[in-house]
This record gives C-alpha cells, structure tokens and sequence, in this order.
C-alpha cells in the first residue's frame, strides 16, 4: 500500500514539474506586442505598423495593430485595451507629443514597456524612444532648397499636425538653413495636418493670397503631394518647385518623373525593426536602453534617385 | 501635574522636529528659474569647439592617408576613423590637411594637396552634424532633450561661419597655400567620393 502511495506520490511530483514547465514555456510564448499607430490613413505609417509586425514575428511573438485614428482618446482606449488583453510590449507610434504621455505613463504603471517609433512623447517614461532625426533631414533638404533657388523667391510653407514635435523638428531644421538668406522669403505658412487632401485645399486657398509663388515645402510628401495637385490645377506645376519628407512611394516616383524636386528619406522599416528587437531583449532581461535613437534621414532629389526605392534604400 | 508637562513639552519638540524634518521652504523665484532653465547651447559649443573639437582636429588623419583608404578599403576606413550619433547611413570624418588653393568660387574653396587630392572646403554652407559628431566625443545620453544636441550642431557651424570664416575668406586666392582641419559627411551605403565637402573648424593661408 506504502509503495503504491509512494508510486502515485512520484508520478503526481512527476506531473506537477512537468505541467509546471509546460506553464513556463508557454508564458514565453505567451508574451506579445501591440503595435499602437497615429493612423493607418497614411501608407507611410501602414508600412511602420506592418514591419514591425513582421518583425514581432519573426522573433516569434504574436502581434495586433490598433489604429488610433489620430485621435488620443481611442488611443487611450487602445492602451486600456492592450493593457487588460495582456499584452507584454506596446511598439508605438503616438498621436500627440503631449497628449499621448498619460498613455505611456498608465503602461508603465502596469509593467508595460512602450518603444516610440518615429515620433516623439514628451515624457522620459517611454522605455525607449527611435526617432528620425528629422531637424537634420531638414538642413540638408534645406541646403539642397537653397541651392535650387539660387538663393531667392518666394515659398510657402505646409506644416504637419502643430502638436506633434516632428512638425516643429522639419520646420525648424528647415528654417536653421533658410533663414540666413533674405532673398527667400516665407509668404504664407499653414497647417495641413500631414495629410494630402489638406495639403490640396491648404494649397489652393494660399494660391488664392499668395499666387506669385517659386517653391513649396511641405513637412511630409503626403502634403506634398496634395500641394503638387493644386499647382497642376492652378497650371503652376512647371514653375513651382515642391519640397517633401518622408520618402513615401508616391513623391519618389513624382521625383522620378520630376514632378518633385526633393525628399528626405526616412527609415521606418530601421525604426520599427529597432523597436521590435528592443522589446525582446526587454524580455529577456535588458534594462539600460538609450531613452531616445535617433535613426539618419538622407536628402533624395532626380541625381540620386536610382539608389532609393520607397521607405528606404535600395 | 508636572510630569505631564513634560511629557508635552518632549512630544511637542518631536512634534516640532519632525516637522522641521518633513517641509522646507524654497524661493519661490529659484523655483519658477529653476523650471524655466534652458540649455545653453552657444557656452556649451564655444567649449566644446575649444576643448575637444580643435584638439580632435590636430590628431585627426591626413587628407591623403583618409580620402585613398576611403577609396580602397572603405569598409576599414569606416570602422577606424567615422562616427555619428544616429544609427543609419550617415557617418562623419574628421580630417585635416595641406595643399594649394586651385579654385574658389562662391559655395567651396578647392585645395590639391601634395598627394594631388582635390579637397572641396565649405565657405557657405556651414551647417549640419558634421563638426559636432565626427569626433565621436559628444555622447546622446548625456542630452534627454533632442533640441539641445541640434542647437549644438547650429551653434558650432555658426562659430565657425562668424569667427572662422570671415578672415579667410576675404584673403584666400588661388595659388595660395593653406592648412585645414574640419569634418565631411559620407554616406556609407553608397560611397561617393565625389561628394566630400569639408566643414572647417581651422583654415590659415600659410605664408
């Protein structure tokens, strides 16, 4: 009876140990990453979210993407959502430098690393930050923008969304450059929100005020491309020039068919690999991550387009 | 009656004590400075130009031992002698050299050194990360605010175009002889030699 007790003992203990590293190694596989974007309206930020999808992937984690919609409140939203569903990682692409820091505060409360991608929190709370540095993308844009208009003209400016810190990063990299040369001179500078359609209405009501103009930047391509219309519709295209950011599908193929004079490339497949690959060594055990990376942007104009194809290199 | 007295007297200094302990008063006007501090990028990069950048510049390679390496063993030539605080594409070079003066036009002043290298120097457009990160002293942790490391690449290049260039560019002449020490960007995923444009930190004619 003893020995039988004992047999049952042992393949109960046997058991246990076994479930109990059946438990363990699913926890492992358990963990996954939510991947929390502004908006997937733009392409550009559909190709960040769908990298770092990948790249979770790849590492063998199991990933959602949440669209925020450019709207902190359903991004809160999203933060509770991923939070409560368990997931161990946030890769994330915020909405407002200021609004989006109670987000990533709550998520460091529950435990949870968040790594930026591309745009800024105003926080040291995020675990890690990788960023474009896109002031200095701008002083080369804005080199290239000074030569191309020997130096005088008239030009307007399109400014992204006014509270995120890349809006300001371009258009003071931009204007470090530019301003030290009196022959250029800023007509009008407007908000378009880093979107195309409100780069076209943007644009055509400034032709309207303004429509002696020789250049355009635009802190993205999505506006570019939507100022680019309104000129085509004005029949200005010909003698404007139009400046983007990004390095979106769209303005390559329009710098190809010199449509564009220039662009500067940004890497969001690099900053959303980066993030995914921070947020596995944060599981295996990593602390001292830099609080903020920034990732080079390089000046895209007709001479060097063959070495570049759409959010990257060739 | 009077142990009691006591017994309030020492409650009320440990009382009073743990008070004095728990709340302190500060000015308020060394508060509102306090919050409102800004970095001050101009005093950092006139310090840094001064204590790091130049002495970088003196040990930094020659013009003809880096822009052959560059050409022939490029992959060597990045792992000794670039840095940059970006991750990516872009590094930078510290560099210094000697030559004579062949052209000088608006933009650049171009030098042939004595190993016939054609060194293009920047004269107007001072600007950008170069003179800042290729002596791979400034560390990115140091600075929480990505504004400041940008204002002290502006404030650098803006040094050297108020106190650097101006005396230079009123004398240089071609057939001049001159020294140079600066910095130039590469790209390293597509090389292109071509494109090296030295931002100066030191430019004399030499007599």
């Amino acid at each position: 009876m003893i020995n039988l007790m004992k047999k049952y003992l042992q393949i109960l203990l046997l058991l246990v140990f076994v479930l109990a590293s059946c438990h363990s190694t699913d926890t492992a596989k358990q963990k996954k990453m939510a991947i929390i974007v502004s908006t997937l309206n733009n392409p550009w930020f559909v190709f960040l979210a769908q990298t770092a999808a990948a790249q979770a992937k790849s590492l063998g984690y199991e990933s959602k993407i949440f669209d925020s919609q450019n709207n902190t409140a359903l991004e809160t939203d999203h933060f509770e959502n991923a939070i409560a569903s368990g997931y161990s990682a946030i890769l994330f692409n915020p909405t407002d430098a200021n609004g989006s820091v109670v987000n990533v505060v709550k998520a460091k409360k529950a435990g949870v690393p968040v790594f930026c991608m591309d745009r800024e929190v105003n926080s040291p709370e995020a675990t890690s930050q990788i960023l474009s540095d896109s002031y200095s993308g701008c002083v080369s844009l804005a080199k290239y923008f000074v030569q191309t208009m020997h130096k005088k003209g008239n030009y307007v400016e399109l400014l992204g969304i006014v509270s995120d810190n890349n809006t300001w990063a371009r258009s003071k990299g931009f204007h470090s450059l530019v301003d030290y040369y009196p022959g250029l001179k800023m007509v009008a500078q407007q908000s378009a929100d880093f979107d195309r359609n409100k780069g076209l209405e943007v644009m055509e009501s400034i032709l309207q005020a303004h429509p002696d103009i020789d250049a355009v930047f635009a802190g993205n391509d999505a506006m570019a491309m939507g100022a680019f219309q309104a000129l085509v519709a004005a029949g200005k295209a010909n003698h404007v020039k139009v400046f983007g950011f990004d390095g979106a599908e769209d303005a390559i193929q329009a710098i190809k068919d010199k449509k564009i004079s220039a662009t500067a490339m940004q890497f969001p497949k690099v900053m959303a690999q980066t993030a995914a690959i921070y947020a596995d060594a944060y599981f295996k055990g990593k602390r001292d991550f830099p609080k903020k990376i920034p990732v080079a942007v390089e000046l895209v104009t007709y001479d060097n387009i063959n070495d570049y194809i759409a959010y990257g290199k060739k | 009656m009077l142990k009691q007295g006591i017994k309030y007297c020492i409650a009320i200094v440990l009382v009073l004590f743990v008070l004095s302990q728990s709340v302190y008063f500060k000015k308020l006007s060394d508060v509102k400075a306090a919050a409102n501090k800004v970095f001050n990028a101009p005093a950092y990069a006139r310090n840094y130009l001064k204590t790091q950048l130049l002495p970088a510049s003196k040990t930094s390679p020659d013009a003809d031992q880096l822009i052959p390496m560059l050409s022939s063993n490029p992959g060597k030539a990045f792992k000794t002698y670039a840095r940059g605080l970006a991750i990516g594409n872009i590094r930078y070079f510290m560099v210094q050299g000697k030559g004579q003066v062949t052209n000088v036009d608006e933009n650049d002043v171009y030098v042939l050194t004595a190993n016939k290298q054609t060194i293009k120097i920047a004269i107007e457009y001072v600007f950008g990360n170069a003179l800042r990160d290729a002596p791979g002293i400034i560390d990115i942790n140091d600075f929480a605010n990505t504004m400041d490391l940008n204002n002290i690449a502006a404030a650098v290049d803006k040094i050297v175009r108020d106190e650097v260039l101006p005396p230079f560019r009123s004398q240089v002449k071609k057939g001049d002889n001159i020294s140079f020490a600066g910095a130039f960007e590469l790209n390293q995923e597509h090389i292109n030699l071509a494109s090296i444009e030295v931002i100066p930190v030191l430019l004399k004619i030499d007599k």
